[in-house]
């Protein structure tokens, strides 16, 4: 009985030790060619959970490589409002953000931004402030909030602008996700600017799921990204914001006070480089990449820094 | 997480939490008519084949792989891999990807302890009941059933909590019940409602969890003198 | 779509070009696993060692432990991470919870099993408590707490996937990625994967049980014999209870 018990002990401890032997971290691939390594904190890039996060992450991490930077990803999961809290607990000091989304999460979804991309910032910064961090310039790449139907719903109704949607699809079904009902870039917003009321044909869905649903026809209305590579491929007909109901969802790069400082112009200069370069077709081409072609992010990353030479 | 707490108090006490579309009360039948459907289909699905291998003492083999496979299946996959296939053939969203996803999960236990009640009848009861010339239907009625129950009741309820938890994945995929709020408390800083829709499905669960017991002591009343503190061990315990 | 009509079900390009990030995932996954497991035993024989000292204590215990595997994993991690942070602790937390209840009722279910006579006669022999704990109850109530490690490891693989949220998915990162994006080659093979590592472990413990308890008869039941049988069996057969003669 007693070497029973040994053996079993043996085997456990096994099993433990060769888990934690094997668990060597996968050590991030050191980035490209570093011309020279500058000394000082590593930036923390937040990640968030889509497609296209991913891929500003890496265009944003291997330019700072490029340029001798330490830089790393951080995957913030599904979980939004961890963005926030990350840069206060110091796991984060830098993230590719957007402009309106950003303002409208810090001012608990008041509407205070508009379309116009200076107004909404000059807005942004005080608050930031506040809490330590710090806007660079916004870009001209915007990825706002987009209402697309299937290119035979769009014929069938005659369906180009929002406020055709106001007038003809009333009895419509939207597929967004389950916050829908209260972003004010969704259902409060299509009330108040268009008089659209769609709540009682909302079905809340997962982000991943919407596409299916609308290809299959299960819903007539999606909520999409209005970078989605997805639209142009599959044809779809992304209803345009004729009334300006959304706001200016420019990339919008922040970081935490201190690395500004740390680095200062060397740091900026780099990053408004980045983002002036960064173009609306960009986050449309690059999204087709990886959500149509199945791509890497950091593959898709790599090749359009290259084509802007910017690696 | 005390500020979680006073949110959820806020929730309670606002109309939006008990009238309409989205008030719990709502979302609590949604949950348990998905819940019950997939129980209802899982033992109809189960029983008969699990019966039949436990008393011909064939097909351990089975009886093991599908509890393990069940066991680690992630349901979620499931149900986004069903969802195209459901649109296509017109079962839509929400209900039925959700429900086959969960007579998927509830399968296993069901059939796993089944199995293992009625094929551990003991030998002697068996040969006893063959020696007052019982047939074998009689036989698996009189004498295998009855023996095996509470095993088979212990299956039923590790399935029905199992269900019951695992429903809440259905608010991804557009069916409104107890997982709609949890799912949308994810991106807001107001907890309250995921809270109370969490609170609110445990209490489901364990209440079915103690529903299937009682209903255990009920029907298998020479057990309830026993001491002992838990049931059979073998195959409980999954969640989702 | 996530099976449109030119997509495959499986790239096996994509899985050639990807070999680092699934060995990654798979060492991430037994890693969580592991832990979690282990964690979870260690707290749950403690909890069982004090039921089976101070009997009232496992009400609460139980309960406690019930409740916890009764909300959804989903919920737990939407009520952690705001405190917690993402990442292993999370992650953790919620797979050592979902382990608690299993692995408590099977400790003290191994421990129940132990029959009186064996102990009195240790007892007799002059063993102090906490020795015959170790070289009596434990051996014997072995086969019962292997069956909880068992069902207690293939349910945290399972498990594992749904920590994707937080980061720490192991296979589920896979998973999460293809759903993310219509792309069933990496939610295939993460499905796959997650299953076959928990059959994978499952024969270990199979193993491990042949191993530690050899003594332990062919039939895998563990219940210990019910001596209730024979009033159940009377009654099936249509006599009256009383008038079988029961054993202890």
């Amino acid at each position: 009985m007693k070497r029973q018990l040994k053996v079993v002990v043996a085997i456990a401890l096994a099993l433990g030790l060769t888990a934690a032997a094997c668990g060597g971290d996968d050590d991030d691939e050191g980035g490209g060619d570093e011309t020279s390594e500058r000394s000082g904190s590593t930036v923390n890039i937040g990640e968030q959970d889509f497609g296209e996060s991913a891929i500003l992450s890496q265009i944003y991490k291997q330019a700072l490589e490029a340029d001798g930077f330490k830089a790393e990803t951080v995957g913030l999961g599904g979980f939004r409002p961890l963005l926030l809290a990350a840069f206060e607990s110091g796991d984060v000091n830098f993230a590719p953000d957007y402009l309106a989304a950003n303002l409208e999460e810090l001012n608990g979804g008041a509407g205070e931004a508009t379309g116009d991309a200076d107004e909404t910032l000059a807005k942004l910064e005080p608050r930031l402030e506040e809490l330590g961090l710090v806007a660079f310039t916004p870009s001209d790449a915007v990825d706002t909030n987009a209402f697309v139907v299937t290119k035979e719903t769009a014929d069938d109704l005659g369906l180009e602008t929002i406020s055709d949607l106001a007038e003809k699809g009333e009895g419509l079904t939207l597929g967004a996700p389950q916050d829908c009902e209260e972003n004010a870039f969704c259902l409060p917003g299509l009330k108040e600017a268009y008089g659209l009321d769609l709540s009682a044909g909302f079905t809340p869905l997962d982000t991943g799921v919407i596409p299916t649903s609308l290809e299959e026809g299960a819903i007539d209305v999606a909520l999409l990204f209005s970078t989605d590579g997805r639209i142009a491929d599959e044809d779809w007909v992304l209803l345009e914001d004729d009334k300006q109901m959304l706001a200016a969802d420019n990339v919008l790069p922040i970081a935490s006070q201190e690395l500004a400082d740390e680095y200062g112009e060397d740091l900026s200069a780099l990053v408004d480089k980045v983002s002036a370069e960064l173009t609306t077709d960009d986050l449309i081409e690059m999204n087709k990449r990886y959500d149509v072609d199945k791509e890497d992010a950091e593959d898709i990353a790599a090749d359009w820094l290259a084509d802007h030479n910017l690696d | 997480m005390g500020e979680t707490w006073s949110q959820m108090w806020d929730y309670l006490g606002s109309d939006a939490a008990w009238n309409g579309r989205n008030g719990l009360p709502s979302l609590l039948w949604a949950h348990l008519q998905l819940s019950f459907t997939a129980l209802v289909i899982a033992t109809i699905l189960a029983l008969p084949p699990a019966i039949v291998l436990g008393h011909v003492r064939r097909g351990a083999l089975l009886a093991v792989s599908v509890v393990n496979i069940g066991r680690a299946v992630p349901s979620f996959a499931v149900i986004a891999l069903l969802l195209p296939f459901s649109l296509r053939w017109g079962f839509g969203l929400g209900f039925w990807p959700t429900l086959v996803a969960l007579v998927l999960l509830a399968v296993p236990p069901i059939f796993t302890n089944t199995y293992t009640g009625i094929r551990d009848v003991p030998d002697d009861a068996v040969e006893a009941a063959q020696g007052m010339g019982m047939q074998s239907g009689e036989l698996v009625r009189k004498v295998e059933v009855p023996v095996a129950l509470p095993l088979i009741l212990t299956g039923l309820r590790v399935s029905a909590v199992q269900v019951v938890a695992t429903a809440t994945l259905g608010a991804l995929v557009g069916y409104r019940c107890l997982g709609t709020p949890i799912v949308a408390g994810f991106t807001k800083s107001d907890k309250g409602p995921l809270l109370a829709a969490a609170i609110l499905v445990a209490l489901v669960a364990l209440f079915t969890d103690g529903a299937f017991a009682r209903a255990q002591r009920w029907l298998v009343p020479w057990r309830a003198t026993r001491q002992r503190p838990h049931d059979n061990p073998i195959a409980e315990g999954q969640t989702q | 779509m996530i099976v449109a009509a030119d997509e495959p079900l499986v790239r096996w390009d994509w899985v050639g070009d990807h070999l680092d990030d699934i060995r990654a995932d798979a060492i991430e996954h037994v890693q969580l696993t592991v832990l979690a497991v282990g964690l979870g035993f260690v707290l749950a024989m403690g909890m069982a060692l004090m039921a089976r000292r101070w009997r009232w204590t496992y009400g609460p215990l139980a309960g406690f432990c019930a409740v916890v595997y009764a909300i959804p994993s989903l919920a737990l991690f939407g009520i952690l991470v705001p405190i917690t942070g993402l990442g292993i602790v999370p992650a953790e937390i919620a797979l050592v919870g979902y382990t608690l209840l299993i692995l408590l009722r099977n400790n003290v279910a191994g421990f129940d099993g132990v029959s009186a006579p064996v102990l009195e006669a240790a007892d007799g022999m002059g063993y102090e408590p906490w020795r015959r704990v170790l070289r009596i109850d434990l051996p014997l109530a072995l086969p019962a707490i292997i069956a909880g490690l068992r069902i207690a490891t293939v349910t945290t693989v399972g498990l594992v996937t749904v920590a994707s949220l937080v980061g720490k998915g192991g296979f589920g990162n896979l998973i999460n990625d293809g759903l993310g994006r219509d792309f069933s080659t990496p939610v295939v093979v993460g499905t796959v994967l997650s299953v076959a590592l928990a059959i994978v472990f499952d024969l270990l413990f199979v193993l491990l049980e042949r191993v530690a308890t050899p003594w332990a008869r062919k039939a895998p039941r563990i219940a210990p014999i019910d001596p209730g049988m024979p009033a159940r069996i009377a009654t099936s057969l249509g006599v009256r209870p009383e008038e079988v003669a029961v054993d202890g």
